[in-house]
């Protein structure tokens, strides 16, 4: 075993290599891909994400001007944030927490709204 | 004649990660007769595959296995880019070559790991794992996740490396060799090591051709072809020259492997030191035409063949992957009769089955 | 575009085959396609070490049975099984015989790679 004594004297004596887990939690590096938000104030409803989300993530219903998001069933491949042109979808590095069951998120897109409201005003 | 038993091996053993079972006839301890069964882990992705827009495909096709992701990922955009065909910027090849290679290099590391624990080389299987951590967290810093990279596109990658990111990817990969090299060396000369698997499971140059093999399994039996001898990507400009043992042992296939690990981190710095500056993707004109094409690509595990086929529309007519667990398992049937039941798990694990990739 | 692709029927498949095993060309695997109302396989061969595929190309009825190459290449044994349960080719003689439940299972959709038939399953989640 004298060839591996260099490998076994460093462990003795070096840290140990995992860390304390829900304790210590480790910074997530710059650009990980963790989750999605929505910025419901940009968002104008025009389809782009539902038409390239290759999990069926996100459903629009434009008769009800919502955007309806399945956290479930999202891959987190970034896709949609790459289509979007309003930069209404944020890229987070920090992961989603377990869930018990499944959740489903409703935005309503207000860009849209607001622009079907100056239009009657007018 | 004594009395044979039949035992079943799997589909739950610490060996395999992934569920296979193979029935196992044998006699006192010699195995005379074994037959696999297959089809734990069979999601029917190649038929997915041609119901499937061709661009979501990519994701999809990532996740017929877990080690292999990347490459599955790149090879598709590759098949698919050959149905125009279409040319894809010098820096995005650099960059494929290296999450190539760094996808080839965590999967040796694992499984260098894992052959020390069906040997029950405990403590050299965590420093195995300890170091392809590292690889892992600079993947995760690159390209935004540990395990499905998603950075190959239809017409290039989506993440450029920038100058800082190369440096800490440089001084980590000389790191890890480093200590791989100590590790690989405790590995190669330990005599436990060796008696467990110097010859068994031999295969010689004319069963390993005749079997259809590939990877690392063919090239331990001393023949010289690697799908990166093609030289798509940047692999033509990087000096690629295969790595060949020839006993065609155990011994000779954890050789191959932990030379290639070591391999493959010089293809890195290597591709480092040439990588072109310039743009990262070119947006693919229309839909892919009516044509076919086959590519190989060389997993960690071995070759890996690809057939598209298109019509015209965003929908492939027919997409195959064949993966190389696949053309490596009726080696198992050639190898196993004869040796003693306690090989068995060694000359399994040799093979590197991945199973939900045979399986697809 | 594939390369050296050579056409060929049912009734010569073992003796081209056969050329390939006394040249010590490796096999690759065979592609199965659905074009409508016949079945096209193709297989696919290397001569080793090298680096350039050879292709043969056969196109049969759905019903029309064809010969085992798994008593030349063992390693076709799978694949041609996999052509038997997921597309209905007709093998005869093969090495080892799944009978159909290789990858499917006994409640598992019926041929599912043909073209006019579903996927199966619930989708989605």
């Amino acid at each position: 075993m004298p060839v591996m004594l260099p490998t076994v004297l460093r462990n003795l004596f070096g840290g140990p290599a995992t860390r304390m887990y829900p304790v210590q939690v480790r910074e997530p590096f710059a650009g990980a891909r963790g989750q999605i938000e929505f910025n419901d104030d940009k968002c104008i409803l025009c389809g782009n994400c539902e038409k390239r989300c290759p999990a069926a993530a996100i459903e629009i219903n434009k008769d009800k001007n919502e955007l309806v998001f399945y956290p479930a069933r999202c891959i987190v491949c970034f896709v949609c944030a790459e289509a979007c042109n309003k930069e209404a979808i944020i890229e987070v590095d920090k992961w989603r927490t377990p869930y018990y069951t499944k959740p489903v998120e409703v935005h309503t897109a207000k860009a849209k709204k607001d622009k079907a409201k100056e239009n009657k005003v007018e | 004649m004594a009395p044979r038993t039949v035992a079943p091996f799997g589909p739950q053993h610490p060996v395999l990660p992934e569920p296979i079972q193979l029935k196992i006839t044998y006699e006192n301890e010699k195995v005379v007769d074994v037959v696999p069964a297959l089809g734990y882990g069979h999601r029917g992705i190649e038929k997915a595959c041609e119901l499937n827009e061709y661009p979501k495909n990519i994701h999809l096709v990532e996740r017929i296995c877990g080690i292999c992701s990347c490459i599955h990922g790149i090879s598709y955009c590759e098949t698919v880019e050959r149905l125009w065909p279409l040319e894809v910027p010098p820096r995005a090849k650099y960059l494929r070559v290296i999450y190539s290679e760094m996808s080839r290099l965590h999967s040796h590391l694992l499984w260098l790991g894992l052959l020390c624990d069906a040997l029950g080389f405990e403590s050299m299987f965590m420093q195995f794992w300890r170091i392809r951590e590292k690889v892992l967290d600079i993947l995760e810093a690159t390209s935004g996740h540990r395990v499905t990279q998603s950075i190959s596109v239809v017409g290039g990658v989506r993440r450029d490396i920038d100058a800082e990111q190369e440096k800490t990817c440089i001084k980590v990969l000389q790191e890890v060799k480093k200590e791989a090299e100590s590790l690989i060396n405790v590995l190669a000369s330990d005599p436990t090591v060796k008696a467990r698997t110097v010859g068994k499971g031999v295969l010689t140059k004319e069963q390993a051709i005749l079997l259809g093999i590939n990877g690392p399994h063919l090239r331990a039996s001393g023949v010289k072809e690697d799908s990166r001898m093609l030289g798509a990507q940047a692999y033509s400009e990087l000096g690629f020259e295969p790595i060949v043992e020839t006993a065609g042992d155990c011994y000779a296939r954890a050789l191959v492997r932990a030379r290639e690990a070591l391999q493959s981190i010089e293809l890195q710095l290597e591709a480092f030191s040439k990588m072109p500056e310039g743009e990262i993707f070119e947006r693919p004109k229309g839909r892919p035409p009516a044509n076919e094409v086959t590519y190989r690509a060389e997993q960690p595990r071995g070759e890996c063949f690809y057939y598209a086929k298109g019509n015209g529309t965003q929908h492939l007519e027919r997409f195959r992957v064949r993966t190389p667990t696949f053309a490596n398992i009726p080696s198992l049937l050639v190898m196993l009769p004869g040796c003693e039941l306690a090989d068995v798990p060694v000359i399994v694990l040799s093979i590197d089955p991945c199973i939900s990739c045979t399986e697809r | 575009m594939i390369e050296n692709l050579k056409e060929i029927t049912k009734d010569t498949l073992l003796q081209e085959v056969q050329k390939f095993a006394d040249a010590k060309a490796r096999f690759v695997t065979t592609v199965c396609s659905d074009l409508g109302d016949k079945l096209e396989v193709t297989y696919y061969f290397n001569y080793s070490p090298g680096v350039d595929m050879s292709a043969m190309r056969m196109v049969v009825d759905k019903n029309e049975e064809v010969p085992s190459i798994s008593g030349i290449y063992l390693a076709a044994v799978l694949v041609e099984n996999e052509m038997f349960e997921q597309y209905g080719l007709k093998v005869k003689g093969m090495a080892i015989d799944f009978g159909g439940l290789m990858l499917l299972a006994k409640d598992s959709p019926v041929l599912p790679m043909v073209k006019d038939k579903a996927a199966g399953g619930k989708g989605g989640e």
